[in-house]
């Protein structure tokens, strides 16, 4: 089945499979994995994102198979966090990570996104006057306020986000939990922005690290989502924290439609241009297409349309 | 939507079964029964068992949409991955 409108979307898809010390290898036309109890094969065609932790071993040909569905591979180490990923997704068309590019590259649309970005996350619409600097602030604090209520809500301390990855054992379970969770979280985001043809790397509020633009997408879904699971499974126990958040994970995407919500989320942050700034027209495959017509302020206005306004039109 | 398939059980349970679903071919039934139904059958399909298996599989509001229980032993086991079911092959 090679037809690619045919493949199955992020939307209908199973966000994660995480497996450890297991052999990961192609199993008739999809993967199993194998370990001492026998093997389980994975429907990987319907899988978005594939976690591979300690003990595991994967063959070429598993790695091809998972190519081939668009699923997003990932290696992870203490407490799930990723240390490699890789997917190509599965759109071969540069089209979406030319138009990302174009907008990370052109400073005015570059913060137009910024702000955008920053406004999904906020229930109310923001002040058009407010500057950067002050939404950063507003920002600030409505994530301190996020981290202060949960800590109240279930009892559990909080005293800051420590990002120490060369000693796990010295931070705190709930930094831990956030460390977790969060992970889960990237990986089914790097996966959407890969499978719709988006590029990690180029980020608009997260700038120069591989994944910036996936930690700006998961900054959308962070405050509601992975912060509230992460402290609801550390005031539940300590026991086996690391599969309960994964399963909380998997509940709690759920719940919220986040594969449903993620590519429509990632286009509305990007649609920041008026249609004459779009000026991304393929004259060459569609002959008709009216050209742009000059003008001195604008550059290009689009063409193909009456600019007639509703006075001239009852002048004449 | 329930469907409930049986390996090697008497024809007793299958009887039973019968009553409330149809059977599409030997041993597979698919019905849309009411959750309290789908539970009490299921309570007598594990107590008559008899050294068969059993799978019953219904809509839940999951990520996979279903979800799966079994009994007795069969060629293959469902197992619970952080809330994904999959099957193993021993």
């Amino acid at each position: 089945m090679k037809d690619l409108h045919a493949l199955p979307k992020v939307r209908d898809s199973l966000s994660y499979l995480y497996v450890e010390h297991c052999r990961v290898d192609q199993d008739d036309k999809a993967i199993a994995f194998h370990d001492g109890g026998g093997k389980v094969p994975v429907p990987c065609a319907s899988l978005v994102s594939l976690m591979l932790g300690p003990g595991t071993t994967i063959t070429h040909a598993a790695v091809r198979t998972l190519a081939e569905h668009g699923c997003l591979v990932l290696w992870t180490g203490e407490m799930g966090v990723r240390f490699y990923a890789q997917g190509m997704g599965e759109t071969r068309a540069a089209r979406n990570f030319l138009q990302q590019a174009r907008l990370v590259s052109t400073p005015e649309w570059r913060l137009r996104v910024v702000r955008r970005m920053y406004e999904m996350r906020f229930i109310e619409p923001l002040d058009e006057s407010l500057t950067l600097q002050q939404i950063r602030g507003k920002e600030g604090i409505r994530v301190r306020e996020t981290y202060a209520r949960l800590s109240r809500e279930t009892g559990v301390a909080w005293s800051g986000r420590s990002y120490r990855r060369d000693n796990w054992g010295s931070a705190d379970p709930v930094n831990r939990a956030l460390s977790a969770a969060n992970s889960c979280l990237y990986g089914v985001c790097h996966a959407a922005i890969v499978s719709a043809g988006y590029s990690p790397a180029l980020g608009f509020i997260h700038t120069g690290k591989m994944l910036s633009f996936v930690y700006d997408i998961a900054d959308l879904y962070k405050a509601d989502l992975t912060i509230p699971l992460a402290f609801h499974a550390v005031a539940e126990g300590q026991t086996n924290l690391e599969s309960r958040i994964r399963r909380a994970c998997r509940d709690v995407f759920h719940d919220a439609r986040l594969l449903q919500r993620i590519i429509p989320d990632i286009e509305r942050a990007l649609s920041v241009l008026s249609p004459s700034e779009n000026a991304e027209k393929d004259f060459d495959s569609e002959d008709a297409l009216p050209g742009g017509l000059w003008d001195p302020l604008a550059g290009e206005m689009e063409g193909g349309v009456n600019w007639a306004t509703a006075e001239e039109e009852l002048e004449q | 939507m329930v469907v409930i398939m049986l390996e090697k059980v008497p024809s007793s349970v299958r009887g039973e079964l019968t009553r409330w679903m149809l059977e599409l071919r030997s041993g597979v039934f698919v019905g849309n029964i009411s959750a309290l139904v789908r539970d009490k059958l299921w309570e007598v399909i594990c107590l008559k068992l008899r050294g068969g298996a059993a799978f019953l599989l219904h809509n839940a509001d999951t990520e996979q949409g279903f979800t799966i229980r079994s009994s007795g032993d069969s060629s293959r086991i469902i197992q619970d991955f952080d809330g994904l079911l999959l099957t193993r092959i021993p």
